[in-house]
């Protein structure tokens, strides 16, 4: 038995984000004006900084607490990074938008940090139950906040399917989690790889099944994503910005942790599942988005295909796949959050707009968006040297390593026909003729988008950190 | 057939039958009951299987709580229930054959359910023969599993800001009782004197 | 006849497949779909206390707890929602949720 300060020493993050959320509860109820948020979202972004800093104290060798219920390692590090920084982004690009909708209540941050908390717990799982617990603490904020405009039909309807579908999939994975533990007689990750054995059983496999259904649906990948693109039009855009970015984030590392711990002994199983999951993903990215004309709808579709590409690299199995994903990720993120505030930048009057058509000659209304913000497209698209090349190829260098031609190949067929409907919005935005130009947008997302632009078209010239911190984070996770 | 057996087959009946009836029951009033029912019937069939605490739970939170806040709902909805009444029915031949396929599958999949050898004694908090059920759980609850403790505590949290959130709304033309106004009244305030002169009508 | 660890399970298997069902076939009413969600987890505490008795250990049933707790958050915040989509829309109807499309 550890002393409880160890333990806590290993999840000062967390530690901060739970305490955080609490005290900023405490200050919104008592001293913001009309429920109103004063410097409360200020305050969330201070907040999780500094867990973002804290994941650089004492990093160290991987260590489990809390009896065997949190794993603190690389692994968990780097992923808890990127989801922090979707959060952080998030808040910032929200700033200016909730003011305007008249939706700058308090306790959004609250609940945004609340949900990354949820998220880092999830990232650090190593029992079943901590796993479930994480994941709802995630799901539920992330509910509310999907109907956080809670005059806006589309909003409301968007909260609703979301949670609707959401509940079914998490009765579906903890459904796959009783079998398992049934098997095994533990809750913990190695505990069931132990049980298991090599020797795959029909009981073990459905339990295998259902949670990889249930994590599907919180990863939005094909057939489990019937609610991405309404969810993603109809909420907020800062709250879609949050799901396409940090929620991912968190869904995929504890994909990615789940069958590599606990299921070492069937990998052949998990991996024809990710397969077929991942093929479907990138076909329907790729062919469902060509005809939209909402741009948040084409930012879900192209959303669920680099799912199917970032699984191409899991499907692997191999610790170069792991380290592709964890590449193809950090780049994903980079390209969503850039994109986002480039969305959040389309407001014309005191309206925000967000059809394609909107974005008709920007480049003679505005030249430096128009810029940036096809860099973001073709990079999304990948085409070399931009960063979004490079992640496709860390995973697909990774399938074709073990030997998953077939699926390498449909990858880049797929990514091909996905440039057409990106280089289509680049079209747009040279080439007709001018829709009416857009406001000035804040300092806060005009900020986001250069960073995120100049990481994406800069990232060949210098790789290597990268590189290297995923290599030793997929190293902790075998 | 012993009575544990018999108590199997009553509880386990009455909590399918009921479970059907909710979903197929065309007034949602009455499947919030038959919901209730059902929850009855597992918490007896958890007494069967020595879960007593999680027995008793399952009546004070899903009875007592969840199951009143539907039949709340349901109610302050104000749904025109004659406009609901169709429905369920005619997706009945699809949906059987659907159900029964996959009850079967799964069915089978139980009936072929076997443990992996290391099962037994591999759990992290054995029964003791000696300790009652709900003593058991409140010895590891709070030391044990104090993580997933202060974890659900935190659901919960965000779960009651979810909810004031998206349905709490001050109407400006309520009016609420604001206890300090009140202590702060004098007697200054609150009466006024009028003097009426006598005998010259209102 | 003695009861076992199969009856349990077959029981749970039922009721989980009327939860989904429920929510499949539904076309009318979406606080049936939230019932049908309770008996999934209901589904699932029966498999875990089934699993903890049979194995003689305890972390079952733990789970089970941790489940009603986070059932109930789920059912209020369901509740919300829904009660948010009725003041906007005026109707509950399943077949109502089609705004977006596409």
């Amino acid at each position: 038995m550890t002393p409880i300060s160890f333990a806590l020493a290993h999840s000062l993050p967390e530690v901060v984000l739970a305490v955080g959320a609490l005290a900023l509860l405490m200050l919104g109820v008592f001293r913001a004006r009309d429920g109103r948020d004063w410097i409360i979202s200020e305050c969330a972004i201070a907040v999780l900084g500094l867990a973002f800093l804290l994941l650089f104290v004492g990093a160290g060798p991987k260590v489990v607490v809390f009896d065997g219920a949190f794993i603190d390692d690389a692994y968990g590090r780097y992923m808890k990074g990127l989801a922090l920084i979707g959060s952080i982004v998030t808040l910032l690009l929200s700033l200016d938008y909730m003011r305007r909708e008249k939706i700058d209540l308090f306790e959004f941050p609250v609940l945004v940090i609340l949900a990354t908390l949820g998220m880092l717990m999830l990232i650090s799982a190593q029992t079943l139950i901590s796993l479930y617990l994480g994941l709802e603490l995630m799901s539920l904020a992330l509910y509310v906040i999907a109907a956080f405009h809670r005059d806006n039909v589309r909003a409301s309807e968007a909260g609703l399917k979301y949670f609707a579908l959401g509940a079914l999939s998490s009765g579906m994975l903890l459904y796959g989690a009783s079998l398992l533990y049934g098997f095994a007689g533990t809750v913990s990750l190695q505990g069931i790889a132990a049980a298991i054995n090599g020797k795959a059983n029909i009981g073990v496999i459905f339990g295998l099944v259902f949670m990889l259904a249930g994590l599907s649906f919180k990863m939005s990948v094909v057939p489990f994503h019937m609610w991405t693109p309404d969810v993603y039009e109809g909420a907020p855009t800062p709250v879609t910005a949050f799901f396409a970015s940090a929620a991912k984030m968190a869904a995929v590392a504890i994909t990615m942790r789940l069958v590599v711990t606990a299921f070492p002994g069937v990998t052949d199983q998990w991996r024809q599942i990710l397969i077929f999951v991942s093929i479907l993903s990138m076909a329907l990215g790729a062919f469902a988005a060509i005809g939209q004309t909402n741009i948040k709808r084409l930012m879900a579709y192209s959303s669920i295909g680099h799912m199917g590409f970032a699984l191409v690299g899991l499907a692997a199995g191999t610790e170069q796949g792991v380290q592709g994903v964890l590449v193809y990720l950090s780049i994903y993120l980079t390209m969503t959050l850039g994109t986002f505030a480039a969305i959040l930048s389309m407001r014309v009057g005191d309206v925000y707009v967000e059809k394609i058509s909107d974005l008709a000659g920007l480049s003679r209304t505005n030249g430096t968006m128009a810029l940036f913000l096809s860099a973001m497209m073709l990079s999304l698209a990948g085409i070399p040297p931009l960063a979004g090349f490079f992640a496709k190829w860390y995973v697909f260098n990774a399938a074709i390593q073990a030997h998953l031609y077939p699926l390498a190949v449909i990858g880049v067929l797929m990514s091909v026909v996905a440039c057409f409907y990106y280089l289509r919005i680049v079209k747009v935005i040279y080439f007709d003729e001018p829709a009416p130009g857009f406001e000035r947008a804040s300092p806060a997302v005009t900020a986001v988008l250069i960073v995120a632009s100049l990481l994406v078209v800069f990232f060949s010239f210098w790789p290597g950190p990268l590189d290297v911190a995923a290599a030793a984070a997929a190293k902790s996770l075998f | 057939m012993n009575v544990a057996a018999v108590f199997f087959y009553l509880f386990s009946a009455i909590m399918l039958a009921s479970a059907f009836m909710v979903i197929a029951a065309k007034n949602p009033v009455h499947s919030v009951l038959f919901l209730i029912l059902a929850f009855v019937n597992a918490s007896g069939l958890f007494l069967l299987m020595g879960a007593e605490f999680l027995a008793m739970i399952l009546v004070v939170v899903y009875v007592g709580a969840v199951a009143v806040l539907f039949l709340f709902v349901v109610m302050m909805l104000d749904v025109d229930f004659a406009e609901l009444k169709q429905g369920f029915l005619q997706y009945l031949p699809l949906g059987s054959v659907i159900g029964i396929v996959v009850a079967i599958e799964l069915l089978l999949v139980m009936v072929g359910f076997t443990q992996s050898d290391a099962a037994l004694g591999a759990g992290a908090s054995p029964i003791q023969a000696n300790v009652s059920n709900t003593e058991a759980l409140g010895l590891v609850l709070y030391t044990k599993y104090v993580y997933l403790f202060q974890a659900s505590g935190l659901v919960l949290l965000t779960a009651m800001i979810g909810a004031i959130v998206l349905t709490l709304r001050h109407k400006p033309d309520v009016k609420r009782q604001v206890i300090a106004d009140q202590n702060a009244r004098t007697r200054a305030d609150a009466i006024e004197i009028k003097k009426a002169p006598s005998r010259a009508g209102v | 006849m003695q009861i076992g660890l199969t009856h349990y399970l077959s029981v749970a298997a039922i009721l989980f497949t009327l939860g989904v069902l429920g929510i499949i076939l539904n076309r009318k009413n979406i606080i049936i779909i939230l019932m049908s969600v309770e008996m999934i987890l209901l589904s699932v505490n029966i498999n875990l206390v089934t699993f903890s008795t049979f194995l003689g250990d305890l972390t079952g049933q733990v789970f089970s707890l941790f489940i009603l707790t986070v059932a109930a958050a789920e059912a209020a915040i369901g509740l919300a929602i829904l009660v948010t989509y009725y003041r906007n829309r005026g109707s509950i109807a399943v077949e109502d949720i089609n705004m977006m499309k596409g």
